[in-house]
C-alpha cells in the first residue's frame, strides 16, 4: 500500500519534470518595432527605406539641421556673420570669441554635439555601404544607386568635419571595436577619401539625372558634382572645380539661378541643388513642417543669434539681399537672417533647408576661372550673382578688374550670398588663409590656432589614441 | 544549448535522486508502529482566557498531529470534534502555547499565559515558503501592515524609510506617486537602472522599473505600486542575504521585497467590517532661504560695478526693464501651496468552515502644492478568498488587488518648474494683468516664460488602472507531499493626456506654435505559472522540508504616443478625432520570456541545527541565443545555540542565542529586452528606418555572490532582541552600456565589464520591550545600518569615461572634485588647484574624492500605549556628505541664498568670491563648483512619523454595535534638524520639492 503510493509520487515528480525541457520557451519573436540588419537588406525596398533613413535624419542630426548645434549656427558665429545678441551668452559666445573649450561648459557640449552627430551620419552610411555589399538578393540597379548616395553623404559629413577640426579619424567601416581606437588621420588623407568616394558615387549615379518624384532631396549626379566641384575649389584644382560646376550650370533644364530672391529657399525651386526636407522629422521640438533655419530666425525679442552689424555694414543699401534676406527687430535693434521665410506654419511644407544651390557653383566657378587667368569669364559669373541681387555688374563698374581685385569681389559676394549657410563663410576665410588677417582685428582673443575646433575632450577620455589641435 | 540541457538533466537527476532517498527513509521510518489511542470522536466545547479572565478570540485550537482546528470566536469560545484520547493545542501570538490532553472531557477551559518570547515567533514570508523569526537562516526584514497603515503616503515602500536596516528608501521627489528609489544592501550595478530590486506581491513579480510618467514633474517615473492600497498590506518583507533570494536566481541580485496582502481573518467566523477615515493638510516640509528684491539688486548692480559695464536693455533687463520694487516669494507662489487629504477606507471579513473571505475597498485623495488644479486620486478595491475542502486536503486561494489612479499634475515643459521656483529674481515681472489674463509683456525679454502659462495651459493627466492576481492551488497527494501551483496575472495600464495650448507661449512664439496634444498608452501583462512540489517529513530527531518547482513567466508591454496637432480651438484638444493632424511617435511591443526550474531542501536538527539549500535555473530571453540560461545556488545556515546545554547552564541570562550564515550566488538581468539584436528602427521622419543602437549578442548576466554572517540574542526572556548582521556582496560580470567614443557611431554598446562592485556593511537591529505593564507598554526598534560601498575592480578604467565617474578602491556615488585653493587674491575669484600644472583645468586635476553616499542610517520607533491611547513615532537619521544648496553664479540673473548674501554682507571675502557676471568669474564659478568647496555635511534627522491613538472604552460602544472605536492624529515629517540649506536633504544634489509635512486626524471604526 504505502509503497504504491511513492511509486504514484515518483511518476507524478517524473512527469512534473519532463514538462521543463522547453528551452525554446524563452525564444521571442523580433518585436514590430524592429527589423534586423539582414532582413532589411534583403529587399530594395527596406533596403532603400535605409537609405531614406540617413535623409530623414539629417534634419535631425545636430550638424546638418540648421539648429542650435548645426554647422551652420556654430560655424556661423565664429567668422564675422553672427554674433550673440546677450553679452553673457555661455553657448555660443565662446564661439564668437574663438575661445570654444573641449570641455565640461555649454560650448563644449555644442562642440561635441556637432562632432559626434556627424560620426553617426557616417556610421549610418557605412551601415547601408556594407548592407548593400553583403546583400546577394538586392537589384543591381538599386545596390548601385543606394551605394552612390551613401558614399556621398559620408564624403559630405567628411568635408565638413575636417574643415571643422582638421585631422580626424577616418572610419569606413561600422565595426565598433575597431572604431573605439582609431587614431586621427591627416586633413589631406580625408580630403583624398572625400575626392575617392565622389568619384566612385558618379559611377554609381551615372544613370541618376533627375530627382525622384520631384524631389531635390535625394542625391542624384548632380548633387555629387556640386560637392565635388566645391572639394576642388578648396584643393585649388582650379581645373576640375571649373569643369565640374560648369557641367552643374549647364544643367539649364534643371537648375537656373532664380530672378526672386525670395523663391531661392522654397522646396524644389530651381536654384536647389540638394535640400532637406523637414518632414524627416519633429521641427522645432514640436511638429511642424518648416525648417529650423526658418524658426530660428524669426527674429523675436528673445532670438539669441544676430547678425552681426559689420557684416550689415558691408552690404551695399541697393542690395535686393539686405531687403529681401535679412530682417530687423524693432524692439531689440538687431538685425537677423530671413533667407527662410517660414518659421511658423505647419502642415503645408513651403521650403526645405538649402544644402547645395546653383549660386555657389557660379561663384566657385568665378574663382576657377579667375585663377586660370580667365577674366571675362569669371566677372560673367560673378555678375550673374550681382544682377540677381540688384547691383550693377562689374563688367559695368570696373571692366579693367584685374585678378587680385576679382578674387576680393568673388569673396565678398561669397559673403553676402552664402551667409547664414553651413558656415561658408568661416570655411573660406580658411581655406584662403585670411582668417586671421580678417579676424584678428575684430576679435580681440584671436589667436592663429583658432582655426580648429578642439577635438572634444570626452572623446580623447573614451579614445586615448585621439590627439588634440594645438592651441586646447 | 546542448550544454544547457546536459546541466538542467543533471540538476533535475540529482534532486528526483533526492527526493526518491527522503521517501524511503521515511518509509522505513513509518513502518515502526505506533501505540494507538482512543478512536472514539467526541465534541468539545471550552473557552480560552487571558490571564486576566478576559476572552481571547481568534486563538488556534488544533489536534496535535493532525491538521484539524478551529479558531476561537469573538467570546473566545470554540467547538471541535476530536478523538477522546487526543491532545489540543493551543496557540495565538503573543502566548505561551499550550496542549492539554482531552482525556475524554467534553468541556476544556484553558488559561494562556502571555509570552514575551514569542514576539519572535511571527511567521515570516520567505518567498516560496514560509519559516519563522526563529528557525529563518537567512536575512529577512518584516514591517507589519498595522505598522504602516495609518500613513498618508502613496507610495508603499515609501513606509519602510528608516524601518529596515540594509535598506535605503529615497523620495527624492514629494509629488504623490513618485517612485521611491529603493536600494537593498547598496548599489550592485553600474547601471543606473540596474539596482532596482524585484518585487512580489502574492506570489506574482512586477516588473520594478518605475512607469514612465509623461509629467517631467514625476522624476523618477511613476511608481509601479502606486495604486496598492496601504491599508491592504498585511506585510512587507525584504529578502537581503544569499540564502534568501537565491531562490530568485536571475532576478535576486538587488534583493526581494515582498508584499503580502491582509486575508480574511480566518474560518468560522462572524463578518466583521472595519471603517476608516482620514483628512488633513500637507505642505512642502522646507523651503530655501531666499534674497529679496532688495538685495537681489544690490548683488547685481555690484556685479555690472565689478565688470565695468554699462547695464544694457537686452542683458539686464531685470535691471533697467524690470519694477525695481516688486518682490515675489516664488517659492511661496509656485509650490507653497496646501495639499488636502482624504482617505476613507472599509473592509469586510468573516467565514464559514471551509471558506473565509476579506474584502476591501479605498479612496485616497491628496492636492497638490503647485498653482493649479492639481490632484492625485486613488481607487483601489481588493479580494481575498480561501476556501479548504472539508478533508483539508484542498486549499484554494484568490488574491485580486485592483487599484485605478489618477494624477492631474502640472508637465511644465522643458524646464525643471522647481528649478525655475528658485532661480526667478525676486523682481520677475508680475504673473498677470490688472484684467486677469496672464501677463507676457514683460517676460519676453528675459530667459524665462510667465511660470504660470506652462501650468494654466498644459493640462496634464496621468491614469493609472492595475490588476494583480493571484490564484493559488494546494492539494495534499499524501501526507507530506503536497503539490502546489501558483497562477498569476498583472495588468498594468498608464494613460498619459497632455493637452498643449499654444497659449503656454509668448504671444511673439504663438504664431510659431499650435494647439498640441500627446497620448501615450503603456500596458505591462504579465502571466506566471509556478507549478511546485512540496515535502516535509520527519526523519530521526530532525524535520527536513523540501520544494522544487518551476516558473514559466511572460511579459508583453506594449506602449504607443500619438501626437495630435492644429485643434482649431482650445476646447478641442485632445479629441484626436478634431486634431488636423495625428502621428504615431512610437509604437512599440515588447516580450519577454523567462523559465526557471528551482529546488529548496531544508533540514533541521532538534530544532537546534539548520541548513538551507536553494537553487535555481534561469533563463532569459533578455540574452543572446547562446547566453540565455544560467544556474544560481545558494547555502545558508543556522545554529541556535542555546538550545545546547552548557550554554543554558553557563549563559542563563540568554533566552535565545542563534549563529547564522549563508553564502551563494544571484544574477541581474535588468537591462532592456532584445539589446542583442542587430536592428533597424522606423524614424520619425516618413519611409525611412535607421540604426538605433549598437549590438553585441554575447553579454549576458551580471553575476552577485553573497555572504553572509550573523548573530541573534534575546535576553530577559526575549524582551531585549538584537541582531547583527555582516555582509559582504560582490557584483562581477557588470553589464554597462560601455562607453564608446561617438566615432563609432554611437556612445555606447551594452556589454559585460571585468569590472566588480562590492558591497559590505554592518546592520543592527535592537528590539525592546521598556515597559509592560497591564496599562502601560513601551517597545523600541533601533536600527542602525553602516554600508561600504566599493568599486573593487575595473581593469582599464583609464580607458574609459567611467574613468570620470568612478575611481577604484572607492564607492561608486562619489564625485571627482576640484582641490578648493582659497580666493585668487588678485582676481577675487575662486580658485582650484591645477594638480599637474598644465594650466588649464580637466578631469587630471580633479583629485578630491567625495563620497555622496549615506555614511551610516538608520530609525527609532518606539510604540507606547497606556490604557486605551497610543503613541508612536519614528525617527530617520542619516549620516552623508552632499551639495550645498546653490544658486549659481553670484551676480548672475538668478536668485541667490540669503546665507550668500549674509555672508558678503558681512565682508567675508575670503570665502566667496568677487560678484561678477564676466566669462573669468563665470568659468571660476563653474570649477569651484566642481570643487570641494559646496560639499558639506548634509546629515539629517527627521521625525518621520508621530502618531497619537485612542481607543474608546469597549462598553459604551458595544451598545451600539460597535466592537471598538479609535481616533488617531498622524504627523508625517514634523521636523527635520540638518545643516543643509538646499530644499530637499534627500535629495541634495537636485532641485525637488522635500516630502510633505502632513498631519491627518482619522476615526477608525470595527463593526
Amino acid at each position: 500500500m504505502k509503497n504504491k503510493k511513492y511509486t504514484i509520487g515518483f511518476v507524478m515528480v517524473v512527469c512534473f519534470f519532463s514538462i521543463t525541457s522547453c528551452e525554446d520557451f524563452v525564444d521571442v519573436e523580433t518585436p514590430n518595432h524592429k527589423i534586423i540588419n539582414e532582413t532589411v537588406f534583403k529587399d530594395d525596398k527596406t533596403a532603400v527605406a535605409a537609405m531614406n533613413g540617413i535623409y530623414n535624419e539629417l534634419f535631425n542630426s545636430d550638424f546638418s539641421n540648421g539648429y542650435l548645434f548645426s554647422v551652420t549656427v556654430l560655424a556661423g558665429m565664429s567668422p564675422d556673420i553672427f554674433e550673440t545678441t546677450s553679452a553673457t551668452d555661455a553657448r555660443y559666445g565662446p564661439f564668437q570669441q574663438n575661445q570654444i573649450s573641449p570641455r565640461e561648459s555649454p560650448d563644449a557640449s555644442a562642440n561635441y554635439s556637432l562632432w559626434s552627430s556627424a560620426y553617426n551620419v557616417i556610421y549610418m552610411a557605412n551601415r547601408v555601404l556594407e548592407g548593400i555589399e553583403n546583400s546577394e538578393t538586392i537589384t543591381e540597379e538599386v545596390g548601385s544607386t543606394l551605394k552612390g548616395q551613401a558614399l556621398f553623404i559620408r564624403a559630405f559629413t567628411y568635408f565638413y568635419l575636417t574643415n571643422l577640426y582638421g585631422d580626424i579619424p577616418l572610419i569606413l567601416t561600422t565595426d565598433y571595436r575597431q572604431n573605439a581606437t582609431v587614431l586621427r588621420d591627416s586633413a589631406t588623407e580625408v580630403f583624398e577619401q572625400i575626392i575617392t568616394d565622389l568619384d566612385l558615387a558618379i559611377t554609381f549615379l551615372e544613370e541618376e539625372e533627375t530627382y525622384k518624384d520631384a524631389e531635390r532631396t535625394q542625391v542624384n549626379r548632380f548633387v555629387v558634382l556640386s560637392l565635388l566641384a566645391r572639394v576642388y575649389l578648396y584643393q585649388e584644382n582650379w581645373e576640375k572645380a571649373e569643369e565640374l560646376s560648369s557641367q552643374v550650370i549647364d544643367q539649364t533644364s534643371l537648375y537656373g539661378v532664380l530672378e526672386d530672391l525670395n523663391q531661392v529657399f522654397l522646396k524644389n525651386s530651381r536654384e536647389a541643388i540638394w535640400q532637406i526636407s523637414p518632414l524627416g522629422g519633429i521641427g522645432g521640438g514640436q511638429f511642424f513642417t518648416y525648417t529650423k533655419e526658418g524658426y530660428l530666425s524669426r527674429g523675436i525679442n528673445s532670438s539669441a543669434i544676430k547678425l552681426s552689424n559689420d557684416f550689415i555694414s558691408s552690404m551695399h543699401t541697393e542690395d535686393k539681399r539686405l531687403s529681401h534676406w535679412v530682417g530687423f527687430n524693432e524692439n531689440r535693434m538687431f538685425y537677423f537672417p530671413h533667407k527662410y521665410k517660414d518659421g511658423s506654419s505647419w502642415q503645408n511644407v513651403s521650403e526645405y533647408s538649402m544644402v547645395l544651390r546653383l549660386a555657389e557653383q557660379y561663384l566657385i566657378r568665378a574663382e576657377a576661372r579667375t585663377m586660370q587667368g580667365k577674366l571675362s569669364d569669371a566677372v560673367a559669373d560673378v555678375d550673374k550673382i550681382r544682377h540677381r541681387a540688384g547691383l550693377e555688374g562689374i563688367a559695368e563698374i570696373n571692366p579693367q578688374i584685374d585678378k587680385e581685385e576679382l578674387l576680393d569681389v568673388i569673396m565678398e559676394e561669397r559673403k553676402l550670398e552664402l551667409f547664414s549657410e553651413w558656415g561658408h563663410r568661416w570655411l573660406d576665410l580658411k581655406r584662403t588663409d585670411k582668417a586671421s588677417e580678417v579676424l584678428a582685428p575684430i576679435k580681440p582673443l584671436w589667436q592663429d590656432t583658432d582655426v580648429l575646433y578642439p577635438i572634444p575632450e570626452e572623446e580623447r577620455i573614451k579614445n586615448s589614441n585621439l590627439g588634440q589641435n594645438e592651441g586646447y | 544549448m546542448k550544454n544547457n540541457y546536459q546541466s538542467r538533466a543533471y540538476i533535475v537527476a540529482v534532486i528526483v535522486i533526492g527526493l526518491l532517498l527522503i521517501f524511503s527513509i521515511k518509509s522505513l521510518a513509518a513502518a515502526t508502529p505506533k501505540p494507538l489511542p482512543y478512536f472514539q470522536d467526541i465534541s468539545i466545547t471550552g473557552t480560552i482566557t487571558d490571564k486576566d479572565g478576559l476572552p481571547v478570540p481568534g486563538a488556534t485550537v488544533s489536534i496535535k498531529d493532525s491538521n484539524n482546528g478551529t479558531l476561537t470566536n469573538m467570546e473566545g469560545n470554540y467547538e471541535l470534534t476530536a478523538p477522546a484520547g487526543a491532545t489540543l493545542v493551543i496557540s495565538y501570538l503573543g502566548f505561551k502555547s499550550r496542549e492539554v490532553a482531552v482525556d475524554g472531557r467534553e468541556e476544556i477551559d484553558i488559561q494562556l499565559e502571555e509570552d514575551v518570547e514569542a514576539l519572535g515567533a511571527v511567521e515570516i514570508n520567505a518567498g516560496y515558503y514560509n519559516t519563522t523569526e526563529r528557525e529563518r537562516t537567512g536575512n529577512i526584514s518584516r514591517v507589519s501592515g498595522e505598522e504602516i497603515e495609518l500613513q498618508p503616503i502613496v507610495s508603499p515602500l515609501e513606509a519602510l524609510q528608516g524601518r529596515m536596516a540594509g535598506v535605503e528608501v529615497i523620495q527624492q521627489n514629494g509629488v504623490p506617486g513618485n517612485a521611491p528609489v529603493i536600494r537593498i544592501r547598496g548599489r550592485n550595478s553600474l547601471r543606473s537602472d540596474g539596482n532596482y530590486p524585484l518585487y512580489i506581491i502574492d506570489g506574482v513579480p512586477i516588473n520594478s522599473t518605475p512607469q514612465s510618467g509623461g509629467s517631467n514633474v514625476y522624476r523618477e517615473g511613476i511608481d509601479p505600486l502606486s495604486t496598492l492600497n496601504l491599508s491592504n498590506i498585511e506585510s512587507i518583507e525584504v529578502l537581503k542575504d544569499a540564502d534568501a533570494t537565491a531562490i530568485y536566481g536571475s532576478r535576486g541580485a538587488n534583493g526581494v521585497v515582498l508584499i503580502t496582502t491582509k486575508k480574511g481573518t480566518g474560518y468560522d467566523r462572524k463578518t466583521e467590517v472595519e471603517a476608516r477615515w482620514y483628512s488633513g493638510i500637507g505642505k512642502v516640509s522646507n523651503k530655501m532661504n531666499l534674497v529679496n528684491t532688495e538685495e537681489y539688486l544690490t548683488l547685481r548692480r555690484t556685479a555690472i560695478q565689478n565688470d565695468n559695464r554699462e547695464p544694457d536693455e537686452t542683458t539686464d533687463y531685470d535691471l533697467l526693464l524690470w519694477d525695481q520694487n516688486r518682490y515675489t516669494d516664488w517659492q511661496e507662489e509656485l509650490f507653497g501651496g496646501t495639499s488636502s487629504i482624504t482617505d476613507i477606507n472599509v473592509s469586510a471579513s468573516g467565514g464559514n468552515a471551509t471558506t473565509s473571505f476579506r474584502l476591501g475597498g479605498s479612496y485616497h485623495k491628496e492636492g497638490m502644492v503647485f498653482p493649479g488644479d492639481n490632484s492625485y486620486h486613488k481607487v483601489t478595491g481588493a479580494l481575498q478568498l480561501n476556501h479548504t475542502s472539508e478533508n483539508k486536503k484542498l486549499g484554494i486561494n484568490l488574491s485580486l488587488n485592483y487599484g485605478v489612479d489618477k494624477s492631474t499634475v502640472l508637465a511644465h515643459g522643458g524646464t525643471n518648474f522647481i528649478n525655475t521656483a528658485l532661480a526667478l529674481p525676486p523682481n520677475a515681472p508680475a504673473l498677470y494683468n490688472g484684467d486677469g489674463s496672464l501677463h507676457w509683456e514683460e517676460w519676453e525679454y528675459s530667459t524665462w516664460n510667465n511660470p504660470l502659462a506652462g501650468v494654466l495651459h498644459r493640462t496634464t493627466t496621468d491614469e493609472g488602472n492595475n490588476i494583480i492576481a493571484n490564484m493559488g492551488l494546494s492539494y495534499q497527494l499524501f501526507e507530506g507531499l503536497t503539490f502546489k501551483a501558483n497562477m498569476g496575472y498583472t495588468y498594468l495600464n498608464r494613460l498619459y493626456k497632455g493637452l498643449f495650448s499654444k497659449n503656454q507661449y509668448s504671444p511673439e512664439n504663438r504664431d510659431a506654435t499650435n494647439h498640441e496634444s500627446v497620448e501615450n498608452h503603456r500596458t505591462r501583462r504579465s502571466w506566471i505559472i509556478e507549478p511546485q512540489l512540496i515535502y516535509d517529513t520527519k526523519i530521526g530527531e530532525g524535520n527536513i522540508d523540501a520544494l522544487i518547482g518551476l516558473t514559466f513567466q511572460q511579459n508583453g508591454n506594449k506602449g504607443i504616443s500619438i501626437l495630435g496637432e492644429g485643434y482649431t480651438t482650445e476646447s478641442l484638444i485632445g479629441d484626436l478625432s478634431a486634431a488636423a493632424a495625428t502621428r504615431v511617435m512610437n509604437n512599440e511591443r515588447i516580450a519577454y520570456k523567462y523559465n526557471a526550474i528551482f529546488a529548496r531542501l531544508g533540514y533541521n536538527w532538534k530544532q537546534k541545527y539548520f541548513i538551507n539549500l536553494t537553487g535555481r535555473r534561469d533563463g532569459s530571453s533578455r540574452f543572446g541565443p547562446d547566453k540565455r540560461f544560467a544556474n544560481f545556488w545558494a547555502v545558508g545556515g543556522s545554529w541556535i545555540f542555546t538550545e545546547e546545554p552548557f550554554v543554558k547552564k553557563h549563559f542563563p541570562f540568554l533566552s535565545f542565542g542563534k549563529f547564522r550564515g549563508s553564502y551563494g550566488t544571484t544574477g541581474s538581468d535588468q537591462i532592456g529586452d532584445y539589446e542583442y539584436l542587430d536592428a533597424y528602427e522606423a524614424t520619425e521622419g516618413p519611409n525611412g528606418l535607421y540604426p538605433t543602437q549598437l549590438t553585441n549578442p554575447d553579454y549576458s548576466w551580471e553575476e552577485n555572490k553573497k555572504l553572509e554572517a550573523a548573530i541573534e540574542l534575546g535576553f530577559i526572556k526575549d524582551r531585549i532582541t538584537m541582531g547583527v548582521s555582516w555582509y559582504r556582496n560582490r557584483s562581477s560580470n557588470q553589464l554597462v552600456g560601455f562607453p564608446l567614443p561617438s566615432t563609432t557611431g554611437f556612445s555606447t554598446v551594452q556589454a559585460n565589464l571585468p569590472a566588480t562592485v562590492q558591497n559590505t556593511g554592518w546592520e543592527f537591529e535592537l528590539s525592546s520591550l521598556n515597559i509592560s505593564s497591564e496599562s502601560f507598554r513601551w517597545q523600541t526598534f533601533i536600527n542602525l545600518t553602516l554600508p561600504n560601498n566599493k568599486l573593487v575592480k575595473f581593469p582599464n578604467i583609464d580607458q574609459t569615461s567611467y574613468a570620470n565617474r568612478y575611481r577604484v578602491g572607492h564607492p561608486l556615488n562619489i564625485q571627482l572634485l576640484y582641490q578648493y585653493d582659497g580666493i585668487d587674491p588678485e582676481t577675487g575669484l575662486y580658485r582650484v588647484a591645477d594638480i599637474n600644472e598644465d594650466g588649464r583645468y580637466g578631469i587630471e586635476d580633479r583629485v578630491v574624492i567625495k563620497n555622496l553616499g549615506r555614511k551610516y542610517f538608520g530609525g527609532v520607533a518606539n510604540n507606547l500605549s497606556y490604557k486605551g491611547f497610543g503613541f508612536r513615532s519614528l525617527l530617520e537619521f542619516v549620516k552623508q556628505d552632499g551639495p550645498e544648496g546653490q544658486m549659481g553664479l553670484p551676480g548672475a540673473k538668478r536668485n541667490q541664498t540669503l546665507d550668500f548674501y549674509n555672508t558678503w554682507q558681512n565682508g567675508e571675502s575670503h570665502n566667496i568670491q568677487k560678484i561678477s557676471e564676466s566669462p573669468d568669474a563665470s568659468a571660476a564659478y563653474s570649477r569651484a563648483y566642481l570643487s570641494e568647496r559646496f560639499i558639506s555635511d548634509v546629515s539629517f534627522i527627521r521625525l518621520k512619523t508621530l502618531a497619537l491613538s485612542y481607543n474608546l472604552p469597549n462598553l459604551p460602544l458595544q451598545k451600539i454595535g460597535l466592537n471598538s472605536c479609535k481616533l488617531f492624529l498622524q504627523a508625517q515629517n514634523l521636523f527635520t534638524i540638518t545643516n543643509f540649506n538646499g530644499l530637499n536633504v534627500e535629495y541634495p544634489g537636485g532641485n525637488t520639492i522635500p516630502a510633505l509635512r502632513t498631519l491627518t486626524l482619522g476615526v477608525q471604526l470595527h463593526f
